[in-house]
């Protein structure tokens, strides 16, 4: 019987192991498709209703144009989406085109999964050219380009902005646009609610850990120094320190309360829609995402620019979501022609930011008629529109969440609650970051 | 087929009772595939990434191993031992994590041990009638999904809108703003306050499920040993402490045992109350583990974790196989 047993272990693990090595080596894609037949096109996307939508229309009127060419959308809710990814690109068994973040473009160019952009449908010169800086960075691994953003992810530069609340407490400030950072300091004190020791409403919450761990990046590049030159990061300079220095008076004069506000309470989009903050830092996406629980709080809010520490209002983002082409494809051709009647057009690409209540990727589209039609549909994009180009991809980390939400937000709120001085920080955070490069 | 294969299956399936081993063959060999491939091959899989820099991103040979997943032999685990500030950060973490675990570890047992067992002793004492609906309103937190739990008390937490603070600030009579989860500067003896807002969530789930277990084991002691002490004069404490403890030790050692393990194993209520904050004070293995295999893709790393945890429960493990041996019984 232990003969037996044994016997059927082997089998089984005979029979995994092959299963597992077939994955690998399965071929993806159609096959080639033979002249007069119908191309199609399998396209993954992540389950985000409007996102998709702005997909499908897209999709009609290129599929009108080509009668030749079918185009199949499968989508997956987040989660899964990035799980699927992960797997199914080392095993070649994803589809023609992948939404993909900017963020994750190089890690799966790493494992040569992502096809390079062909001249043929832009040129890296122009590509810079047509594409606004922070969005295309993050399609851009060593010099070469892997896809073509739709979208500007952008998460520092403006606040919520409460204007009820402003009017009841005389906060006045914000009207002509702040000129310093003292003028946010004096409007956000008259803002913030704080009894018996306790703050009960933040005069600015800034500290969720998307808004720090943006914010200090951008706040050191408008201090002057980048922190990230080729792959070796550094913050432990002036700049580093100045940066800490006005986000610790933004706490010591009253602005916030980072033990009460931070990721795990009173996160800064419920927060700020609950009305116990005044001012909240999170980017434009969060007034869709909102105005259906809080209509009241969404018809008074605007976003107020920031000032720059610096003399331009420079930031950091995290590029954005737009197309890439599997490296499998059998299809490629036809795959990036639809990427580009989608993402380079500048019509198309504005009918998808109006469909998906997102700022744009490309240069053309942040002025002229067709920002005009996106500022109409949703006027809290309007201050953005004018410090897009200021903005900077974020940097190649090998892992840009684990440098986000692992060393810099944890680290900088670390600093900010009181458990940490500066200098041991910024070091803190330099090594920290180094060693996720090793 | 060759030969000696031939002779195999003859010897396996042809022989005496061949019908018995055919069908047991047959009625067994769907369960031992089915725990092949959804156990065993998994553990081993698992096993093996400790020895790789793995990460399913990037792509690799036979079963994503090599190529850009090198092999690293024991260079995690060497890594592990790295006590220096210099540390890289997930080394630093999973020293957090293994002292976090065994704090939290130390915290539980106890405190579940101290409530649970004069618990099923005075649930035992009531009338009859009773004691049915007292064993359902204790154990029905068992029943609860653990998330659910970990909301709950999160909501008891919070510091502006949570229970606890409003009916501290009752008694202050001024509002207060503790932030049981998140003020990572209340320590309390060495230990964060937030870790014990957890232990105390963690025990009201779990306390249902040892009081069964001591219920079970108080209903087993014979009625004569009883009325024995009763007949020489010893009262409710006498007898609890001199009669029912000491004839209860087996169980109580096996409800240790259990609920240590179960205490190493800790996710889920954490997750969601503090995921691991604040400044990682209850960032527990299980959860470095999750993290940095799931969220940051180190898999190989993270295998590594996973069999320094697995040390861990196995030597708790013996020290229950250990303890638990008796000479008698009643």
């Amino acid at each position: 019987m232990k003969k037996l047993f044994m016997l059927f272990v082997l089998t089984a693990l005979t029979l995994s192991a092959c299963g597992g090595g077939a994955e690998t080596t399965q071929p993806s894609g159609g096959e080639e498709p033979a002249a007069g037949e119908k191309i199609t096109i399998r396209v993954w996307t992540h389950q985000n209703d409007s996102f998709n939508a702005g997909y499908e229309t897209l999709a009609a009127e290129y599929t009108g144009m080509h009668p030749d060419v079918e185009i199949v959308f499968e989508t997956f809710d987040y989660d899964t989406y990035i799980q699927t990814l992960q797997t199914a690109l080392p095993a070649g068994t994803e589809a023609d085109i992948l939404q993909m973040f900017g963020s994750w473009v190089c890690s799966y160019v790493e494992g040569g999964n992502l096809a390079e952009m062909p001249s043929s449908v832009i040129s890296m010169d122009d590509a810079k050219a047509k594409i606004l800086g922070a969005p295309i960075g993050g399609y851009i691994c060593g010099d070469k380009l892997y896809g073509v953003p739709q979208e500007y992810n952008i998460e520092y530069g403006a606040v919520l902005f409460n204007t009820t609340i402003a009017e009841e407490v005389g906060a006045t400030n914000y009207m002509d646009g702040w000129a310093d950072w003292d003028e946010v300091i004096e409007d956000g004190k008259k803002m913030a609610v704080v009894q018996d020791g306790v703050m009960t409403r933040a005069g600015l919450n800034f500290t969720s850990s998307d808004g720090l761990a943006t914010m200090f990046h951008s706040v050191y590049l408008q201090n002057g120094e980048e922190y990230l030159t080729d792959g070796i990061y550094t913050v432990n300079t002036p700049a580093g320190l100045a940066t800490l220095e006005l986000m610790q008076r933004l706490v010591d004069e009253g602005l916030d309360d980072p033990i009460l506000f931070n990721d795990d309470e009173n996160w800064v989009g419920d927060s700020y829609f609950a009305e116990s903050s005044a001012m909240g830092l999170i980017g434009p996406w969060a007034i869709p995402e909102y105005s259906g629980d809080y209509e009241d709080v969404a018809a008074t809010t605007i976003y107020a620019l920031l000032p720059s520490a610096g003399a331009e209002p420079t930031f950091a983002a995290a590029s954005g979501w737009g197309l890439t082409v599997s490296a499998n494809s059998e299809v490629q051709e036809a795959a990036w022609d639809f990427v580009k009647f989608v993402t380079l057009d500048m019509d198309n690409a504005v009918e998808w930011n109006l469909a998906s209540g997102t700022l744009p990727a490309l240069a053309e589209n942040i002025t002229g008629a067709n920002a005009d039609s996106l500022v109409s549909e949703f006027p809290y994009f309007e201050p953005f529109l004018g410090i897009l180009e200021y903005g900077e991809f974020e940097g190649q980390f090998p892992d840009r969440d684990f440098v986000w939400y692992e060393v810099a937000y944890p680290e900088v709120l670390n600093f900010l609650q009181g458990n940490a001085t500066a200098e041991e920080t910024l070091q803190t955070m330099e090594s920290s970051v180094r060693g996720s490069f090793e | 087929m060759t030969k000696s294969v031939r002779f195999f299956w003859r010897r396996a399936f042809r022989g005496r009772d061949a019908a018995k081993k055919r069908f047991l063959a047959g009625t067994i060999s769907p369960l031992v595939l089915y725990m092949a491939f959804w156990t065993l091959f998994p553990l081993v899989w698992g096993l093996a990434l400790a020895f790789f820099d793995y990460s399913p991103r990037r792509a690799g040979g036979f079963l994503g191993f090599g190529g850009g997943n090198p092999f690293v032999g024991l260079q995690h685990f060497q890594n592990m031992m790295d006590f220096s500030s210099g540390a890289a950060l997930e080394v630093q973490q999973f020293h957090i994590g293994i002292k976090m675990t065994i704090v939290f570890a130390a915290l539980v047992v106890p405190l579940n041990m101290l409530v649970t067992l004069p618990l099923a002793f005075m649930i035992e004492s009531v009338h009859k009638r009773l004691r049915g609906l007292f064993r359902t309103i204790f154990f029905l937190p068992v029943l609860a999904p653990s998330v659910g739990v970990a909301i709950m008390w999160g909501f008891i937490f919070h510091p502006q809108r949570g229970l606890l603070n409003a009916i501290i600030g009752k008694f202050a009579g001024k509002l207060i703003g503790i932030n049981w989860l998140g003020d990572p500067n209340i320590v309390i003896g060495g230990i964060p306050i937030a870790l014990f807002a957890i232990v105390i969530a963690y025990i009201w789930q779990d306390l249902g499920y040892n009081m069964v277990i001591f219920i079970a084991a108080l209903q087993a002691i014979p009625d004569n040993i009883k009325d024995a002490a009763k007949i020489d004069g010893a009262n409710r404490w006498q007898m609890f402490t001199r009669i029912i403890v000491p004839l209860m030790s087996p169980t109580i050692m096996l409800a240790v045992v259990l609920t240590m393990i179960s205490a190493f194993q800790v996710f889920d209520i954490i997750q969601v109350m503090t995921d691991g904050g604040p400044n990682d004070q209850t960032q527990v293995l299980l959860l470095n583990i999750y993290n940095y295999a799931f969220r940051y893709q180190k898999m190989g790393w993270a295998a590594a974790v996973s069999i320094v945890m697995f040390l861990l429960v196995i030597s708790v493990s013996l020290v229950q196989t250990r303890l638990l041996r008796t000479e008698w019984e009643y």
